[in-house]
């Protein structure tokens, strides 16, 4: 990395940390101006969208040391250093823990005393369970973190290939408790927003969800960096249509899977079940839907069937930063009805607090992004993709 | 003149796959338009040396995929709100949620059937009959040999200056091509 990127991902990261704290402050001051509720439902908002990339990254890591392909190898140190973040978001994911009466209506004996179906889910559902599911689920990400960050920097030192087969045989199994873990772990945070509900789709939906988010931010990022050495000599207009299909798979993807959760449960019409939708379209939230429905879906479906748009990179960076940002709105969509199931509401708290989050998760990603060279340089794998691009 | 000419074109045979794609490029750079190549695997950047820059296929596909899509919706709406109303869990006749996934799959079926049909009609085939069978050696273009033909009919073809180049092009050999 030269001086001149170095210096400026210092500026970026300087600036990312002052939004972060000032962010972050806001909140805290929110939390006594705006009542406690308000403060823990914006901050479990903010903490999920970032937590969502971070693990779409761990994800997509292990997707990419299993198939292989071109793409993989240039946004390679981009997913390292955001799934190196895990950890910290483990800290960050503390304050939680002071409101899950705030938060969760299983945590609050006066609701549980009138409602059976969480007297019959206590035993699962409960202050201690939620914590030991949270300690272990972040455990078991985080050393897995530590483990493929710490092989795949080792491919850059030896030609030995033994790091590069432990990396796949972690991925391989790694591919299937990133999935479960997830499933256990947003059940708790985010399913039981809304006490009887449940759907045995949502953890898909979080997980497809997760690697969009992923997708669009590597995309972005790759095209802010593509003309810096070492990438200028490396990235050409093939890995940018190779990303772009994978970002319309996923926007497809996503909108299959969340029309399908949908469709059953209007199908079903049943109580317990529709009472999710029946918040989040309850009076302005369906204009959130709508938005969705265009953008999450529409918009980017069919700038991103021409081959054109996905090979002109600006083009590509636009509708991958667009899409990123209907994430956000996705994510909100998802946990802030439970709070005002009546109709939609949108306190200052909720943008302080992705904001705050943010801005921290931005300046970790840039200090583990600049710790190394920025391409996997002998992956044995990534010898031939230089010789390609040359 | 060129209807009476019982030659279908000249056919020169090569090695590898480079040799083929070299070939290629400097016979369109010399001005030939009717020539097609042979090769017993995809060779990338051959069709764009051929000179085939854009095919309607994918207009077709999105014509098929539209097709399909607003034919399968206006199939079911026309069911189940118009011809034949019919009150399933007091929803409303014109339940769009249940109509989508249908409309889906026929998105996608008449979108994939117009690509399959589209790609042949546009190749032209099935195709039972065709000249450069005529030469014996061609059999190794599925096998391990690589041929490139200018045909006959293209305007620049002259029989002796168009072999001379083709064997200014270091082709194993260079065949005449009956129709």
């Amino acid at each position: 990395m030269n001086e001149s990127l170095r210096s400026r991902l210092n500026r970026v990261q300087s600036a990312a940390l002052v939004v972060g704290v000032a962010g972050l402050a806001l909140c805290v001051l929110g939390a006594f101006v705006s009542g406690r509720q308000q403060f823990f439902a914006s901050y479990l908002f903010g903490y999920l969208f970032w937590l969502n990339l971070s693990l779409g990254c761990f994800g997509i890591a292990m997707l990419q040391h299993l198939t292989g392909g071109r793409w993989g190898f240039v946004i390679r140190r981009f997913l390292e250093a955001g799934f190196m973040i895990i950890p910290l978001m483990a800290l960050l994911f503390v304050p939680l823990l002071f409101g899950l009466q705030d938060l969760y209506a299983w945590a609050r004996p006066t609701e549980v005393a009138v409602d059976p179906v969480l007297q019959n889910r206590a035993n699962y559902l409960n202050p201690t369970g939620f914590i030991i599911r949270a300690v272990v689920v972040f455990a078991i990400w985080s050393s897995m973190a530590w483990c493929l960050r710490k092989w795949s920097l080792q491919q850059d030192q030896t030609t030995d290939p033994a790091p590069t087969r432990r990396l796949r045989t972690l991925s391989g199994p790694g591919m299937v408790i990133y999935p479960l873990t997830a499933t256990f772990a947003y059940i708790d945070w985010a399913m039981s927003l809304e006490p009887d509900w449940y759907s045995t789709m949502f953890p898909v939906i979080i997980v497809i969800g997760q690697f969009l988010s992923t997708i669009a931010f590597s995309i972005v990022m790759l095209g802010l960096l593509r003309k810096e050495a070492p990438f200028a000599e490396v990235v050409s207009t093939t890995h940018f249509h190779h990303l772009g299909n994978l970002l319309l798979t996923f926007v497809m993807f996503w909108t299959y899977i969340s029309f399908g959760q949908f469709l059953i449960i209007w199908s079903g019409n049943l109580p317990q079940e529709i009472v999710w939708y029946v918040h989040r379209i309850a009076d302005g939230w369906k204009w959130i839907v709508v938005l969705l429905a265009l953008f999450h879906f529409f918009v980017p479906f069919f700038l991103l069937l021409f081959r054109a748009n996905k090979q002109r990179v600006p083009v590509l960076m636009t509708i991958a930063g667009f899409v990123f940002f209907v994430r956000i709105l996705d994510v909100f969509w998802m946990v802030a009805p439970s709070f005002h199931p009546t109709g939609i509401r949108i306190h200052w708290l909720d943008v302080a607090a992705p904001l705050g989050v943010g801005g921290i998760w931005i300046a970790a990603f840039i200090y583990h992004l600049k710790r190394r060279d920025l391409l996997p340089r002998h992956d044995p794998r990534l010898q031939p993709v230089i010789a390609h691009a040359r | 003149m060129k209807a009476a000419n019982p030659l279908y074109g000249l056919m020169a045979e090569f090695a590898n796959e480079r040799a083929l794609l070299e070939a290629t490029r400097r016979t369109y750079a010399g001005g030939y338009r009717r020539l097609d190549a042979y090769s017993p695997f995809p060779v990338e950047g051959l069709a764009q040396a051929l000179g085939r820059r854009r095919t309607a296929v994918p207009l077709i596909v999105l014509i098929g995929g539209l097709t399909g899509g607003l034919g399968g919706y206006f199939l079911q709406y026309y069911a189940m709100a118009v011809d034949y109303k019919f009150n399933i869990g007091g929803r409303p006749l014109h339940s769009w949620p249940s109509f989508i996934p249908i409309t889906f799959e026929l998105t996608v079926l008449c979108a994939s059937l117009s690509a399959v049909i589209g790609m042949l009609a546009l190749n032209r085939l099935p195709e039972p009959y065709h000249p450069v069978f005529n030469v014996p050696e061609f059999a190794r273009a599925s096998v391990d040999r690589f041929f490139l033909c200018i045909e006959s009919t293209d305007p620049v073809f002259e029989l002796p200056e168009t072999r001379r180049f083709l064997e200014s092009l270091n082709p194993i050999r260079v065949m005449e091509v009956s129709s």
